[in-house]
């Protein structure tokens, strides 16, 4: 479960793996972003747009809020 | 280093900027101080920055292709690239008022061009630095 910098929590590393070890590669090109990009949304460094992050749900075929969970960050 | 090819690409145009403008500052700045005042005198040195720029360019583009996969700009590059344009144009404008104002109180031309030179310069290289900080730091 990938957190640090955003406030959106993401299963996409869990979601890969239990899509047949789905590489970054692979994610990126079903989703229409770099490799990167991906990276930096796996590792909490990017937060996506909504259409990105819908884009990602559909490729694992989950609603939105299994992929992406929003942290309220306690004071 | 884990680079996106877009982010090369920021890496180049730093690279180029460094040298080719940047050199061509030194060069300019050691003419101006050897009271060197008329425009005409700069213009060889400042076409042999401009091919140094656009020869850096070319090549470290074509190198970073053949390296590894030149994947389009995606959103993320775009903010990047929008994040970093708006919090480094003010030093341009700054350097755009500095010139009117120099205009004004009739400083030579020569210095006007340079300062405008220098205003870009730093305007341009803050935006690479500040989108190499936010793809090395994250957005």
């Amino acid at each position: 479960m990938a957190r640090s910098g955003t406030s959106i929590r993401n299963e996409i590393r869990t979601l890969r793996f239990h899509h047949g070890e789905m590489t970054q590669q692979q994610l990126a090109e079903k989703v229409g972003v770099t490799r990167q990009t991906v990276n930096a949304i796996e590792g909490g460094k990017y937060s996506p747009s909504l259409e990105v992050a819908f884009r990602i749900a559909h490729v694992f075929g989950r609603p939105l809020e299994d992929v992406f969970q929003f942290v309220v960050e306690s004071a | 280093m884990d680079t996106s090819f877009e982010e090369k690409s920021v890496w180049i145009q730093l690279l180029s900027l460094v040298v080719g403008l940047g050199g061509y500052l030194v060069v300019a700045g050691l003419m101006l101080t050897n009271g060197v005042s008329a425009l005409p005198a700069f213009v060889p040195v400042f076409a042999v920055a401009i091919v140094l720029i656009v020869v850096i360019n070319v090549a470290g583009h074509v190198a970073a292709a053949i390296a590894s996969r030149a994947d389009e700009a995606d959103e993320r590059d775009q903010l990047i690239g929008w994040r970093a344009e708006s919090r480094s144009s003010w030093i341009l404008g700054l350097g755009v008022i500095g010139a009117i104002i120099a205009l004004i109180l009739s400083v030579g031309g020569v210095w006007v061009a340079h300062l405008l030179l220098i205003s870009l310069f730093c305007s341009e290289a803050a935006k690479e630095v500040l989108q190499i900080v936010d793809y090395r730091r994250g957005i």
